[in-house]
């Protein structure tokens, strides 16, 4: 597909020193400055729109594998977080698995699903890719809110344990509704999730996808196996929601199906998307905007999403390949193909 | 920054300090998003009662009260957020809200924690109560009474033997028709079938096309009004006979309007607590509600009764104090409220336990009897 | 409506009553999946702001019905008269928001990544929906029915005098957008525009117009699904376009995205595949039933029923 040129140039930044040793400080001080925060501003609410904000993070990194890593379009991917959330849920309310027994299997059962739709998604193509997995998103909620006997119907489980973590010398502290225990908890998710991301884009899997998404035909020319690196990405995108549906489950303490609807499934994406397709820390920098911009916005009363609907279009006039994305070059690329 | 800048700095800082002390009453529910329709008309009746609160004296002394109003958009997320939120703002000393269940039972957590009086107004699942929290309270009753009720007046007046339920896949919808099929079953009566529908969705001919093929004697629908309009509308247009209930989420004069009295006329639905027209301890606020913003929704008089209820709770702690509103609210005993002498039980609900019994004639609501649930 | 027991029907009938439902929804979703496509054909734009277009369209027309003060069904000259203004107001307005929304949100990006578009559009459509709820408030609104309820039965199976129009303004409103498209001018330059934008300005296209008129088009033709939205349900609702977005959308990639006989029958199909899982299986489960179809069609049919091989995104 000719417009993909316009993200082409991305993976090379390795070679130009001075900018990369500007990002690995970028990212040392945002770190740095996220585990100092709570420490310096212990505001409950702040921190928790913050862990959810974080969450967001997560989702965000692992539909960037499939979206912005090996440009498939997924618009289901709340699926996979449903899963993930209800997995640990059902282990945890029927089985007594505690959290991080059940964070593991909650992962697997996302990831699995997520190689298991892509086995035969994965035939179709382009945009109609993107019509096939928005099916799968509403068959799995409206499957969750039917087979009530399993998954408590429109009730949703309720009473999931929350995490507890043992300490050396106090014994072992049990997570309640505290925001800060949560944060952390995402934050050093977070954080292990992004580096991850950040050495899979490097790596011989990573270049593989980037053949993929910049042109699949050429890719398999090379004699690149498209078919398997696809299904990998959506299998580990899926694993990622999966955790991060786990962390939201036991954060809650309750998830109803009506949490994991087609509208986060695109604002995910809308996430990826404004951060810029593929930049992990563009990612991580849109996930964190939209997913507190709806609390900023609260002062507007009834006005809120009127706002936020605004900002979310003068946003992309405003940079329209993403906070992070590479401005588009000017030589080559067709004004029509480009423009959608 | 500039002097003049400063100067009216200090000028608005000195208009503040003049002014008495803030106090502040929570109220969430969702104000924009699908279900803000349900969501506002609580507003307006959470909004009427403080100022009429206001306007008799009986608030806080020495004090100012606001109103802080957080919009949840029936997600569980921004409720638990919206929860927080509150729980950190010192002025905050209590709470009214959510609508929907599966938003009061997170953030009745955080409420507990915070040591602060939550009262739901309308969220009617029984479980809430009985996670042992001594700051919830509710001034609803459960669906644990109001199916039951449905299901004796359907079974034993109407004499209806073969019933199709109906449910719109949310916490309340589904919670109301599973008490409903349980007690209608226990009666005796056959349950021809039980159907979900998509809140939003507006077509039903189809599923009603396949109710008429198995002619009920009565059809039961338990959601809310926007869909339960379409229903009644469309059961006329298909021509499917038999009668038609619904419970308390029809309770609004729109349903009428939207399914045309026409095809409304009828019906019967089942309400928590009666009518607010016809008690004589409610005409006050009907007057001024209906004044001031047209006909009252579903859950306006719940928001008004539960909102004057925390401030009441407020005067009486005499204090700015979250403990002391709480420990005021235990005291209370036959407040007067719109429903009549307000009590609650140890789990926080209501005492007042009526199921109104209404039907629909001429394009208005008439109210039958006061049903009971055994 | 009585009190009285209902008829049973004949299987046969009983099918033919669903076909007869799930037919009508379809000829709507069939009108708005029109505007999917043709802005899709054109530009490769999903442009998921269109379900809150529709969603305009079906107020503007309730906003003539509430300054005309109608109520009830009319006849003669006063329905041909109301009829026109609704249309008018629903077309014309839509047709300008269209407008607008390409100018402002889409062209300034015409040269961005293709899913920029994406977010901008979910911006249109956070944006319309609460504008119309600030508006005209949160709650339903009656949508008078003036057209007459004239209704004709053969065993219990029953149609409408209203269901006759929406197929008839449906198919009609099609086979004319097919003709355009195929054999004018204007047709000609808007598939010039969707194979070679660059060789279109060259050869002094106005491309930019030609684009802004495809929105105009495809929102017109989604204000008068709204009009027959609003006429056949009665009510409306701020959230509307969501769901009826969603599933025309749907209803465009089910026919192969691009091709507007495609929508035509994509949207027939879906109405009806919804019409028969909510009759014969479950209500419930018959937005699964719907969309397990697609998947299995898209799978053994990776570009619909009528469409061909598009572009791969992101």
């Amino acid at each position: 597909m000719r417009s993909e040129h316009t993200t082409t140039s991305r993976t090379q930044s390795q070679f130009r020193i001075p900018h990369s040793a500007f990002r690995i400080s970028g990212w040392a001080g945002g770190c740095a400055l996220a585990l100092v925060f709570p420490l310096i501003h212990p505001h409950p609410y702040h921190l928790d729109v913050l862990t959810t904000a974080g969450v967001y993070v997560i989702l965000a990194l692992g539909l960037n594998v499939v979206v912005g890593f090996t440009g498939l379009l997924h618009l289901g991917y709340a699926a996979f977080f449903a899963i993930g959330a209800y997995t640990y849920g059902l282990l945890n309310l029927r089985l007594g698995w505690p959290f991080w027994v059940g964070l593991g299997p909650a992962a697997m059962a996302a990831g699995l699903s997520g190689v298991l739709l892509g086995i035969p998604a994965l035939r179709v193509r382009g945009d109609y890719l993107a019509i096939v997995t928005l099916g799968f998103g509403e068959i799995v909620r409206i499957a969750v809110t039917n087979l009530e006997p399993w998954t408590g119907g429109p009730n949703g489980l309720l009473g999931i344990a929350h995490p507890a973590v043992w300490i050396p010398g106090s014994g072992v502290y049990a997570f309640g509704v505290e925001s800060m225990p949560y944060y952390y908890l995402v934050l050093a998710v977070a954080v292990s999730v992004t580096m991850v991301c950040v050495r899979m884009g490097r790596s011989r899997v990573g270049r593989a996808w980037a053949a993929i998404r910049d042109d699949e035909l050429a890719a398999s020319c090379c004699g690149i196996d498209t078919f398997q690196l696809k299904v990998l990405a959506q299998g580990v995108g899926a694993a990622i929601a999966g955790l991060a549906g786990a962390i939201f489950a036991a954060k809650q303490g309750t998830i109803t199906p009506d949490s994991f609807d087609f509208i986060l499934s695109v604002m995910i994406l809308a996430m990826v998307v404004l951060g810029g397709l593929g930049s992990v820390r563009g990612v991580v920098v849109g996930a964190l905007v939209l997913g507190t911009l709806p609390e900023l916005l609260r002062g507007f009363e009834q006005y809120r999403m009127l706002a936020f609907g605004a900002i979310m279009i003068l946003m992309m006039r405003w940079r329209p390949q993403g906070i992070f994305g590479h401005p588009p070059s000017s030589s080559g690329v067709s004004h029509g193909r480009a423009a959608a | 920054m500039s002097v003049r800048f400063l100067w009216a700095l200090l000028l608005v800082l000195a208009g503040c300090g003049r002014q008495d002390p803030v106090v502040k009453l929570g109220f969430v529910a969702p104000l924009t998003g699908d279900q803000a329709p349900q969501g506002q008309s609580m507003r307006n009746g959470a909004v009427l009662a403080l100022e009429q609160a206001k306007a008799r004296g009986d608030i806080l002394p020495g004090y100012r009260v606001e109103l802080v109003e957080l919009d949840d958009q029936h997600s569980p997320t921004q409720a638990v957020a919206a929860a927080k939120k509150l729980a950190a703002d010192p002025d905050v000393v209590a709470v009214v809200g959510n609508l929907n269940s599966s938003c009061t039972m997170p953030a009745s957590a955080i409420y507990y924690q915070a040591r602060m009086l939550q009262i739901t107004p309308v969220s009617s699942n029984p479980q809430i109560s009985r996670q042992g929290f001594d700051t919830f309270y509710r001034t609803c009753a459960t669906d644990d009474l109001q199916g039951p009720a449905a299901a004796l007046f359907v079974a034993r007046e109407l004499g209806a033997r073969r019933v199709f339920l109906l449910d719109d896949m949310t916490t309340y919808g589904r919670g109301l028709a599973n008490e409903f099929k349980k007690k209608l079953r226990a009666l005796g009566a056959q349950v021809l079938g039980h159907e979900g529908i998509t809140q939003g969705d507006k077509d039903f001919t189809p599923l009603l096309t396949k109710i008429k093929a198995l002619a009920p004697d009565l059809v039961y629908f338990a959601g809310m009004f926007p869909e339960g309009a379409l229903l009644i509308k469309q059961r006329a247009e298909v021509g499917l006979g038999g009668r038609f209930m619904g419970g308390d989420g029809l309770f609004d004069p729109v349903l009428i309007e939207l399914a045309t009295p026409q095809a409304a006329d009828g019906i019967y639905l089942t309400t928590i607590g009666s009518d607010v027209h016809r008690i004589p301890t409610a005409q006050e606020f009907v007057k001024a509600y209906e004044a001031r913003y047209g006909s009252i929704g579903a859950y306006s008089a719940y928001a008004y009764e539960a909102t004057s209820i925390a401030l009441w709770a407020m005067q009486r702690a005499g204090t700015k104090d979250r403990r002391a509103v709480l420990a005021a609210m235990k005291t209370l005993h036959d407040y007067p409220g719109l429903f009549g002498l307000q009590n609650f039980d140890e789990r926080g609900d209501s005492l007042i336990r009526d199921i109104g019994l209404f039907t629909v004639k001429n394009g208005k609501f008439v109210f039958l009897k006061t049903a009971s649930w055994d | 409506m009585g009190l009285t027991s209902s008829i049973l029907m004949s299987p046969f009938h009983l099918l033919l009553q669903q076909l007869a439902n799930g037919f009508t929804i379809g000829a709507i979703y069939a009108l708005i999946a029109l505007g999917y496509t043709m802005v899709y054909g054109v530009i490769q734009l999903i442009n998921f702001a269109h379900g809150e277009v529709f969603m305009v369209g079906a107020y503007l027309a309730l906003t003539a019905l509430l300054i005309l003060g109608v109520a009830q069904p009319l006849t003669g000259v006063a329905l041909a008269g109301v009829l026109t203004a609704c249309v008018a107001l629903a077309v014309g307005g839509c047709g300008m928001l269209g407008w607008g929304i390409e100018r402002l949100a889409y062209r300034p990006l015409r040269r961005a990544p293709r899913l920029t578009a994406l977010i901008t559009a979910i911006g249109v459509s956070f944006f319309l929906q609460n504008a119309v709820m600030l508006l005209y408030g949160a709650t339903d609104r009656r949508f008078p029915a003036f057209i007459p309820a004239r209704r004709w039965e053969w065993g219990g199976t029953s149609l409408t005098l209203l269901q006759v129009v929406i197929w008839l303004t449906s198919g009609v409103l099609m086979v004319a957008l097919q003709m355009l498209v195929t054999s004018t001018k204007l047709g000609k330059a808007m598939r010039a525009t969707a194979q070679d934008p660059n060789a279109c300005r060259l050869l002094g296209i106005p491309v930019d117009r030609i684009i802004a008129l495809t929105f105009a088009l495809g929102s017109g033709f989604a204000a008068v699904g709204g009009m027959l939205f609003g006429l056949y349900y009665n009510t409306v609702n701020f959230h509307d376009g969501y769901l009826t977005g969603l599933k025309a959308f749907t209803a465009a990639v089910l026919g192969g995205i691009g091709n507007i006989p495609g929508a035509m029958v994509g949207g027939l199909v879906l109405g009806i595949l919804e019409g028969l899982g909510a009759g014969y299986l479950s209500s419930q489960w018959k937005n699964v039933f719907a969309f397990v179809v697609l998947v299995g069609l898209l799978v053994f049919k990776p570009t619909g029923l009528l469409g061909e091989r598009v572009a791969d995104r992101a």
